[in-house]
């Protein structure tokens, strides 16, 4: 989306393409702000519209006796510095100011939009000679154009505010050249290309409704603009005299600023509001495209918890240990709970009474789909909830104390140093910014409190370590420049920097290629061992479990339905759930073996599927 | 690298040729009798021919402008019509008086919008609704009824500050704050109000990446995630309004001269081209396109610098 | 708003100075030894240029007197000169050879002597120049060095005012050294009381100037340093008196008045000017309705002087119905009432004219012109069937009307004190204020009395003219708006009747 040759306007919010816009009106007539808003631009407008009837008198009608007239029954807002009626020309003002900010909005879009579209979808040469007269216009100081413009045709609002038009439409140049450019290659617009839509048909039907609600936000400020500008170049002394507007109101106020200050008032109060309210609209109207961009992002991103409420909670079956558990408890989760605010005021639950032991060297998996509460609950170990999420009942009890409940300073030192995180996406787990090396570095100097130099011959030999081939080029080079597996190697690597006593894994192979996927597991039992680490490993994929862990959760809906060492699970699931979800493994594993049973492809072991 | 730079100055300097066309076209169709604006209303007939033969106007369009390009290319951009100043003496004079407007606004600018923008994006509450109740009030007041606000209460009613003019820095510090604050204050309001929005949103994008968290399970602290990472990471976009308002800048500067009865490139600009002083102008037009170009030349290059991925393409 | 005002109001004001004329000598006023440190004035207008041969006057007369010195000095009165670089001066009987004595102990800053030769060639250099002021020197033949201290200038004919000219722009002394320097725009090189301090200047909004400590006239000189801040604007001059930021100013706009006078300063005032519409068209070229002179008649009796005086002018002036000054021979008090506001007569006269439905004009505006008098004058005149549109010109106003344009225009113009110099300002056919050029045969016989005519008979003429000019209705004469010099409570001045600015040399410190 981000080309060099155009930096995208942050301003820009490309428009969910399944969202409703109908309902993004309708939306936003919830808010009380938007709603004032609106109410006071109709008003505005209608009074433009019926001037005529409206205004008591004529605007420019000048009545030398009524100079500087103070109210009264006939004049009610008193007359100006000409003897003219202050609030006809305050209705009448509505009408050519909102006019002319209208002729400076709708050239703009024109402009902007079509530029936009057409460089933005076709590309080529006409992508190159627009964003040319784009930068032409970005570099015109638009002030001179305007008094060079005035000198030539003259003061004329219309013209001036036409040309105006012609030096805002970058605004809407950039916003739609970037939504279509993200657009043009999207598979649903191939689609339509072959199927034999012709590219009008694609730009009316598809691009241009990805675009339709952020041109209207635009709207609202490029409308404020030309208003302010228009008042702007009035108190430069550029307006038409003949024409009654706000800003030549304004002008003639501070004409008169001294003895009578309340001409100033009018003007400004109606340019204000307009503008207070052009403002609000396009805010909220942006809020309500975000909010209804968010759930999307986040079911991507951050996996917002999935509704848990209904189901009763039933009976957890738990296998019995086959022997006595050795090794001493590293974490102990006792009925941990874990809600969101919902939009009504409540709290929504998404992880209800879960309760883990992980013991040193062992390694716990939790199982379940996407929305079962896993990732919550891991997340809540490491007491990184997403925003919003809170632990609402519970304990987690590590190392003799309970992070439910110590503070957020001592949590700090706890993290990366006793307990660390792999996660899943490894690409986006990185900062982009920084390079592999800074990254590596950082979290030891701040836990070990260890020299740069000693942090990074640390970084060097973790990183041959979890066998990278060239650490050092490695360590030097940014996140974007080393390939998926890598990238997790790397995070591997900064997870067990500081040698923690607890590892979080979330899905740490899910995005990885099959054979990736394969080694880093493998690195991952190795260092397991090696470290002696208590681990809690989340996934949905049972080979994995069956892979590495020794023992295992099932979770569904926000709860533990089964526990217990793996082998007595896996050979005798005893929940419906459990036994669906090996089902589904299983009957899956026969053509698609290796990615169902991914360890195993890389460690040929004779244990096949199921240990 | 280097080939990029050349690259861009290059497409600079067309840019500047298409702009100086356009100007001096603008210029000439609505220039009337420059000569006897020049002589004003006492000067003979006779007077104002003779001028207008010494200025060079009596000859065809394009030889005038073909006579500009030349005179150009060799530095040479003559001398304003109506102080007689040469062109480069009137624009360097001025310039630094408007760079330092314009600049010292965008740290202005800068600092307050990543303070009040992170502060907004991290704490929400109370500050949030501040940061909001601002860009609404900076977009809402136009730029000169807040400055006339400004000199009627900060330096006529309590007189902290001058209400006019200019003290250069290293004639007098405390003079250049007093002179150079007001104009710098009413100019930053809307940047203000804009990229606090923009670093706001751009800081909250910032925290939703995977990486924060990343960054966090390693033990750092909060602070250091925001301030080295996230705003890092925000800083793209942020700058880029930035570059975009700069922009702005140099306008807006134009009425706010005029209310503090500056000496900046905006007051002479007005009264140049109101008064068709050709010279004048275009060397302005020229100025302020460096200017604009130089300037996004380097916003890009400190993209790049921000984004290692816009580095290597 | 006010901004545009500045520039045109600037471009108005360069014209307005002309100067009285007049003999006789003197030596300077003041005597004290002592300088002031400093002394800040706020102005409208920056100079267009140093150049001698190029200045212009008026309310850029300021600057000059900084950094030249002129053959003869205006006296506050408008009229008279006094001695300068020259020290003595006579007419021969048919007053067209002036000689002058020149003082010999006098040179430039840059040391180069100032003599009579260099003196002849300033003057020719200015005839020869594109100076706005050069029409009033184009009766000068010749001038010449007689010795190294005698010039002979001489003229084609007669001209009452040619003495005051050269207490103006035209009797400034530049360095021959400066002549072909590149930067003698902006970088002067005079004889005068004070030096441009070109590095501490910026060319078009402040200009800083050091006293010349070699200055002849050392008693002249009041302040160790001089600056002139230009504001574009009225708000902004405001601002800076209001905040102390100034010792004196000119006022170009009257409605700030009372609040600089509330900021502690006093507002001295003088009323050179007149302000309303010209009727220029006498003949009706642009629209025929203006060459009778009924409908010239019909406009005056249309507009409400005093209502316009207080709505327009803001209450400080005089309403006035004619264009010389009270002081003048020329004067009669009963001609401000001959067209006492009265539209039931200007109805009248328009059917009398031929035009009982009216007609229609077109008045051109500009952004220096105070706004709130166009839809008052529109309302007024349409109450007696003429219908104004206006036509907005901008920065061309000038331009415009010298080139017929439109025939009749609203402006303030010069009542010069000097009134052979009001009559080739505003009346005479080649007058530049008679921008149609129109010529009248009662007004060229009384014109060619006035040249020669002295005393009693002078007199008569010039009531004759006046008398004639109101019944024919040249002009539509509202007020005389009054114009403002404002000094804060260190600083005094004597106003100059001559120009708008007072001279240098009476700005000074309060004792």
């Amino acid at each position: 989306m981000i080309s060099p040759a155009h930096t995208t306007d942050p301003e820009i919010v490309v428009a969910p393409r399944d969202a409703s816009k109908v309902s993004l009106f309708r939306r936003v007539l919830r808010n009380p702000l938007a709603v004032a808003s609106m109410g006071f631009l109709a008003i505005a407008v209608i009074t433009a519209l019926f001037a005529h009837f409206l205004a008591p008198h004529d605007p420019n009608t000048a009545v030398i006796q009524n100079v500087l007239a103070p109210p009264n029954s006939e004049n009610l807002l008193g007359a100006d510095g000409a003897g003219r009626d202050v609030l006809s020309r305050l209705i009448f003002g509505a009408q050519f100011s909102l006019a002319g900010a209208l002729v400076a909005l709708l050239t703009s879009m024109i402009i902007g939009v079509s530029g936009g579209l057409l460089a933005g979808y076709f590309g080529k040469w006409i992508d190159t000679a627009w964003t040319w007269v784009i930068s032409l216009m970005m570099a015109l100081p638009t002030i001179i154009v305007l008094l060079a413009a005035r000198a030539v045709v003259g003061p004329s609002l219309w013209l001036s505010m036409l040309i105006f038009g012609v030096m805002l439409s970058p605004a809407f140049f950039r916003l739609v050249y970037a939504s279509v450019t993200a657009v043009r290659n999207e598979l649903y617009v191939d689609a339509a290309r072959v199927s034999g839509l012709g590219d009008g048909r694609i730009i009316a039907v598809h691009i241009l409704s990805v675009v339709r609600a952020p041109i209207v936000i635009q709207s609202a400020i490029v409308g404020g603009i030309a208003l302010a500008v228009q008042s702007g170049l009035e108190f430069l002394g550029l307006g038409d005299i003949n024409v009654p507007t706000w800003g030549s109101m304004l002008s003639d106020g501070f004409t008169n600023l001294y003895t009578s200050p309340m001409l100033i008032l009018w003007p400004a109060l109606a340019i204000g509001l307009t503008l207070i309210s052009l403002t609000l609209l396009a805010n909220s109207l942006r809020d309500e495209l975000e909010r209804s961009n968010a759930p999307r992002k986040q079911r991507r991103k951050a996996k917002a918890p999935a509704a848990t409420e209904a189901e009763a909670p039933s009976e957890i079956i738990r296998h019995e240990e086959s022997g006595a558990p050795d090794g001493e408890v590293v974490l102990e989760v006792t009925n941990l709970s874990v809600g969101y605010p919902s939009p009504d005021g409540g709290l929504k639950k998404v992880v209800h009474d879960v309760s883990l032991t992980v013991r040193r060297g062992e390694v716990h998996g939790l199982v379940g789909e996407s929305g079962s509460g896993k990732t919550q609950t891991a997340w809540s170990i490491l007491r990184l909830l997403p925003e919003g999420g809170k632990i609402v009942g519970g304990s987690i009890h590590f190392q003799g104390r309970d992070l439910a409940k110590v503070s957020e300073r001592d949590m700090q030192k706890i993290r990366g140093r006793s307990i660390a995180y792999i996660p899943q996406e490894p690409m986006s787990n990185l900062d982009p910014s920084f390079t592999i090396g800074s990254q590596l570095v950082e979290p030891m100097q701040i836990q070990l409190g260890i020299s740069a130099k000693e942090a990074k011959e640390r970084a060097l030999s973790l990183l041959a370590r979890v066998g990278i081939p060239h650490p050092e080029r490695t360590f030097a080079a940014y996140p974007h420049e080393v390939s998926g597996g890598m990238a997790q190697r790397v995070l591997i690597a900064g997870a067990i920097s500081c040698n923690p006593d607890l590892l979080i894994a979330d899905e740490p192979t899910t995005a990885l290629d099959v054979t990736v996927q394969a080694e880093v597991l493998d690195l991952l039992r190795d260092l397991q061992k090696e470290f002696r680490m208590a681990v809690v490993l989340v996934t949905h994929n049972f080979g994995v479990v069956a892979d590495l862990c020794d023992r295992v959760s099932v979770m569904r809906l926000g709860r533990i339905v089964e526990t217990g060492p793996t082998e007595p699970i896996f050979e005798s699931p005893r929940h419906p759930y459990t036994q669906e979800l090996l089902g589904a493994i299983l009957s899956e594993a026969e053509p698609r073996g290796p990615l169902v049973t991914a360890g195993n492809s890389a460690s040929p072991s004779p244990k096949g599927a199921v240990r | 690298m280097i080939a990029f730079i050349v690259r861009r100055l290059l497409t600079g300097l067309v840019l500047l040729a298409a702009i100086t066309t356009f100007g001096f076209t603008l210029l000439y169709l609505g220039g009337g009798d420059i000569a006897r604006k020049i002589l004003g209303e006492s000067a003979d007939a006779q007077t104002v021919a003779q001028k207008s033969h010494e200025l060079g106007l009596d000859r065809p369009v394009l030889a005038q402008y073909g006579d500009w390009v030349a005179h150009a290319f060799s530095g040479d951009f003559g001398s304003s019509w109506f102080t007689g100043q040469t062109v480069s003496a009137a624009i360097f004079s001025r310039l630094s008086v408007t760079l330092s407007l314009v600049i010292g606004t965008v740290l202005v600018v800068a600092v307050v919008s990543v303070v009040l923008g992170v502060l907004a994006a991290t704490k929400r509450g109370w500050i949030d609704k501040v940061a909001q109740l601002l860009a609404i009030l900076g977009h809402a007041i136009p730029g000169f009824l807040f400055a006339v606000g400004l000199v009627l209460f900060f330096a006529l009613t309590l007189g902290w500050f001058d209400p006019t003019g200019y003290v250069p820095f290293t004639e007098d510090p405390t003079g250049w704050v007093k002179t150079v604050t007001l104009p710098v204050i009413a100019l930053a309001l809307g940047g203000i109000a804009n990229v606090t929005q923009q670093i706001r949103g751009a800081v909250i994008d910032a925290l939703r990446n995977d990486y924060v968290r990343t960054l966090r399970s390693h033990g750092i602290p909060e602070r250091r995630v925001i301030l080295k990472h996230v705003l890092r990471n925000a800083a793209g976009p942020a700058l880029a309004v930035l570059a975009v308002i700069f922009v702005g800048l140099l306008g807006g500067a134009v009425i706010v001269e005029q209310v503090f009865a500056i000496p900046g490139l905006g007051q002479v600009a007005v009264q140049a081209t109101t008064q068709g002083d050709i010279p004048l102008v275009m060397g302005l037009l020229v100025a302020t396109g460096v200017i604009v170009i130089v300037f996004n030349l380097l916003v890009d290059l400190a993209q790049g610098w921000l984004n290692p991925k816009v580095r290597l393409s | 708003m006010r901004f545009q005002k500045a520039a045109v109001a600037a471009v108005i004001a360069a014209g307005l100075a002309l100067a009285g004329c007049g003999g006789g000598g003197g030596g300077n006023t003041g005597g004290a030894a002592k300088t002031a440190p400093s002394l800040v004035l706020g102005n409208i207008i920056p100079p267009q240029t140093f150049e001698a041969r190029n200045l212009n006057w008026g309310n850029q007369s300021i600057y000059f007197q900084a950094v030249y010195d002129s053959l003869l000095k205006p006296s506050p009165n408008g009229k008279d000169v006094e001695a300068n670089l020259a020290t003595q001066w006579e007419y021969n009987a048919d007053k067209t050879i002036l000689t002058m004595k020149l003082r010999e102990d006098v040179t430039f800053t840059d040391g180069t002597p100032f003599t009579a030769e260099v003196a002849a060639q300033n003057l020719l250099r200015f005839r020869d120049g594109t100076s706005p002021q050069r029409s009033k020197v184009v009766d000068m033949v010749n001038a010449a060095a007689k010795d190294k201290n005698t010039l002979e200038i001489t003229l084609k004919q007669a001209n009452p005012a040619f003495l005051i000219y050269l207490a103006q722009a035209a009797g400034m002394q530049e360095s021959p050294a400066a002549f072909s320097k590149s930067d003698v725009q902006t970088n002067p090189v005079g004889s005068g009381p004070y030096t441009l301090n070109t590095g501490s200047t910026v060319v078009g909004t402040s200009y800083k100037f050091d006293k010349n400590p070699k200055y002849w006239n050392a008693d002249a000189v009041k302040y160790d340093s001089l600056t002139i801040n230009v504001y574009n604007d009225a708000t902004s001059l405001l601002n800076a008196l209001r905040g102390k930021q100034l010792d004196a100013s000119a006022i170009n706009d009257v409605s700030i008045i009372p609040q600089v006078k509330a900021a502690g300063f006093t507002d001295n005032g003088s009323s050179l000017n007149f302000a309303g519409l010209m009727l220029f068209d006498r003949a009706g070229q642009s629209n025929p309705a203006l060459g009778k002179v009924e409908v010239r008649q019909a406009i005056n009796y249309a507009v409400d002087r005093d209502a316009f005086l207080k709505a327009v002018g803001l209450g400080f002036g005089e309403v006035t119905g004619q264009v010389f000054r009270e002081d003048s021979p020329a004067y009669d008090k009963s001609l401000n009432d001959k067209y006492k506001f009265d539209p039931a007569k200007a109805k009248d006269l328009l059917a009398k004219a031929g035009y009982p439905k009216g007609f229609e004009l077109t008045i051109p505006t500009a952004p220096g012109f105070p706004k709130q008098m166009w839809p008052l004058l529109q309302q007024q005149l349409s109450d007696v069937g003429i219908k104004v549109s206006y036509v907005d010109v901008g920065q061309n106003i000038i331009p415009d009307l010298q080139s017929k344009k439109y025939g009749v225009s609203y402006f303030t113009l010069q009542r010069d004190a000097n009134e052979w110099q009001l009559i080739s300002n505003l009346l005479a056919p080649t007058a530049t204020w008679n921008t149609f050029k129109y010529q009248d045969p009662k007004v060229d016989a009384l014109i060619g009395k006035i040249r020669t005519a002295e005393g009693a008979d002078r007199d008569a003429a010039l009531k004759e003219l006046n008398q004639y000019v109101v019944d024919q209705a040249w002009f539509a004469p509202w007020y005389t708006p009054t114009n403002f010099f404002v000094t804060n409570a260190k600083t005094k001045v004597e106003l100059n009747q001559g120009n708008a600015w007072p001279n240098l040399w009476n700005i000074t410190p309060k004792a």
